[in-house]
């Protein structure tokens, strides 16, 4: 049962690997330590002992082959992916001929040899700087130590004894122990290790099981029998909570809970209110491995495909070649619908080490996005020839990010109809009528939308920088932070200037910023007029259900008055209690 | 022996798939098979030497086969990397 103790509450931060809140009793999974000892072999069973390293091999295939089919029928190809590459692990025939020859060589026991064999290409990867083949070693570490089980004979580690709910905590879970967990039983699962990319982290949110990784500290944290709080929405993990966060949880799971069953019906349903007005609703886009849960959660078109990652990973610029791929192979996985690609928006506190930014005293105001890229016109050329060649089936729209002032959009049209002209010669496909959007994130250019709009054939509202600028508040200071509202009354006027000086020059306005996906907004949002709202993945469908509850009429009056309205508190009171009580949602 | 350079395209660098499809291919031929990366040489039969190698996007690497096959080897290897291990 849940309770809660005299034990001291501890909340942990780590990184949010699978979405979703847990509340259950913490089943510590003692390390799984692979004891490898050194023992000498006499010459009459060197080959006993490279028969059993055999041995052990093809019981490892099996075992795989089988953990295999479970991970295809649980997660699909990608995940059948993940263990044909752990076979291919297994039966690297390097380091096989090399086992078996230091086997021979020094007389020595199979598993200690294999062991010894395989930290060498462990340590290798352990020393790269870079994340990905950082997270490469969980592979590794899979596939060797259940070879090295094999070879001792042992157990692979709990499973079996995970009698009833719980919420399991260990160092690490490898990709083939997070396959095989068992959905009736895993709650969730929290580790000391681990990133958003590792396979395992991957696979946890195909099967749905909310998880918090890398929370440092967490096996030394928690006991077998604790209350622990998984929260996979928010990267935190509560052990022993008090009564107070115990209730505010299982609140927020019910709703959460509520909202995943009650909402996956109105995953093919249009996004239109009751009289009939239709909302765009599509996705944001960080990383490639998002696309799933975004068909899943059935958003038609990508609302703000950033493309940032693209620049992250390696010290070097991405070729057109590559980005032209990743857009391309991304535009047809939505067509007919739009993908937004808004151009590279780095500087500020995105930094890559492929383009060299100076340090700035004030970065967000400093050298950041179209800034940059109309000072690097090779770099943003390269980006922009990749997307204009990606755009020849006609449903790709460019999105030019931190606008300030007109004057960047002729500058940046120029260069546009430049490449287009150099694709154009090269007879190279692509759509010449691309529509080009204007990102108004900065209050300068939310000031002059109209002109703006008359430059572009839309506008999409960013509100993280909107508010930041406009309320002159970095919210990561937490002595400033009450001044950043979910509902800042000073930018949603500014919001409802920017639709309608859009609507005024006849180009459509969206909205991708955060605000977007805030349900709290949505009335208000709908109210001003947006034409398309492109919110996170796992909003999509809440964000649907509220627009599809409501008016349009009602929502125009709501937002009219809440504008009207004199505190930023005042605004979030009112709209708390018309959803509430006049249209029976459920807030958050 | 011969010898081709080649460079990564795809955006994880030689990861763990393309890593695998290399290998699948490589050990097709008699060939011996190499990977040179800034001059670090690797077996190319072997996924842990190829994954070890590290070799990210725009890396450039020189590829060798020795053998009776080895044109094809080779030929059967550049047409994996410009397809980017597809």
């Amino acid at each position: 049962m849940i309770k809660t103790n005299a034990k001291k509450m501890i909340k942990l931060k780590g990184v949010a690997a699978s979405s979703g809140i847990a509340i259950g009793q913490g089943f510590k999974l003692t390390g799984d330590v692979i004891k490898v000892e050194e023992r000498d072999i006499p010459r009459g069973k060197i080959e006993l002992e490279i028969k059993k390293f055999k041995k052990a091999i093809d019981s490892t295939k099996r075992e795989l082959g089988e953990i295999q089919s479970q991970a295809k029928s649980k997660i699909g190809k990608e995940g059948k992916d993940v263990f044909d590459a752990h076979l291919s692990l297994l039966e690297d025939q390097l380091v096989i001929e090399e086992t078996i020859a230091q086997i021979k060589k020094q007389r020595k026991n199979s598993d200690f040899i294999y062991y010894e064999v395989m930290q060498g290409f462990q340590d290798s990867l352990q020393n790269v700087d870079n994340e990905y083949f950082m997270g490469r070693v969980a592979d590794i570490k899979d596939v060797k130590r259940r070879l090295i089980k094999n070879i001792q004979g042992r157990e692979s580690r709990f499973l079996n004894n995970i009698t009833k709910k719980a919420i399991i905590v260990a160092h690490d879970l490898t990709p083939s122990e997070t396959v095989l967990l068992d959905r009736q039983k895993v709650l969730a699962f929290a580790t000391d290790t681990g990133g958003k990319t590792s396979h395992a982290a991957i696979m946890a949110r195909s099967m749905q099981i909310p998880s918090v990784v890398g929370v440092e500290k967490i096996t030394s944290n928690v006991n077998t029998g604790d209350t622990v709080i998984v929260d996979g929405i928010n990267g935190i993990v509560i052990i022993n909570p008090s009564q107070l966060i115990l209730n505010k949880y299982l609140k927020l799971r019910a709703a959460y809970d509520e909202l995943t069953k009650d909402l996956s019906r109105f995953r093919e349903l249009p996004c239109r209110t009751l009289d009939g007005k239709d909302v765009e609703l599509s996705a944001n886009l960080d990383f490639l491995d998002e696309v799933n849960s975004i068909i899943n959660y059935g958003a038609k078109g990508i609302g703000l495909f950033r493309t940032e990652y693209l620049y992250m990973t390696s010290e070097k610029l991405p070729t057109e070649e590559d980005e032209f791929q990743e857009y391309l192979n991304i535009s047809e996985m939505f067509h007919p619908h739009p993908v937004i690609i808004r151009t590279l928006d780095i500087g500020g506190d995105k930094n890559p080490r492929c383009c060299s930014i100076p340090e700035e005293d004030n970065p967000a105001m400093g050298w950041r996005a179209i800034r940059f890229c109309l000072e690097n016109p090779n770099i943003f050329k390269s980006q922009l020839r990749a997307i204009l060649r990606a755009s020849a089936n006609k449903n790709v729209k460019i999105l030019l990010p931190m606008i300030s002032c007109v004057e960047e959009i002729y500058k940046t049209k120029t260069i546009i109809d430049q490449v287009k002209g150099e694709l154009l010669s090269l007879k190279i496909p692509f759509d010449d009528n691309i529509e080009i959007g204007a990102m108004i994130e900065v209050p300068s250019a939310a000031l002059t939308a109209d002109v703006i709009a008359e430059e572009v054939d839309f506008l999409s509202i960013g509100t993280n920088d909107l508010i930041q600028y406009t309320v002159a508040v970095d919210r990561t200071n937490l002595r400033v932070a009450y001044l950043y509202n979910r509902l800042p009354l000073s930018v949603l006027r500014l919001i409802q200037r920017v639709v309608d000086a859009g609507h005024s020059k006849g180009v459509w306005v969206g909205m991708c910023g955060e605000m977007a996906g805030d349900p709290l907004a949505t009335l208000i949002l709908l109210g001003i007029g947006l034409d398309e709202l492109s919110v996170s993945p796992a909003m999509i469908l809440e964000i649907k259900k509220i627009i599809r509850t409501v008016t349009f009429a009602d929502s125009q009056k709501i937002a009219e008055k809440a504008l009207q309205m004199r505190t930023s508190e005042q605004v979030e009171r009112y709209i708390r209690n018309v959803m509430t009580t006049r249209y029976k949602l459920k807030i958050n | 022996m011969i010898t081709k350079k080649v460079k990564i395209n795809s955006p994880d660098g030689l990861h763990m798939k393309p890593a695998h499809e290399l290998v699948k291919v490589a050990q097709k031929f008699q060939s011996k098979i190499i990977l040179n990366k800034d001059g670090t040489k690797v077996e190319g039969k072997s996924i842990l030497s190829v994954l070890a190698l590290a070799a990210g996007i725009g890396q450039e690497l020189e590829l060798i086969a020795d053998g009776p096959d080895e044109n094809e080897a080779i030929e059967a290897l550049v047409i994996l990397f410009n397809h980017d291990f597809k």
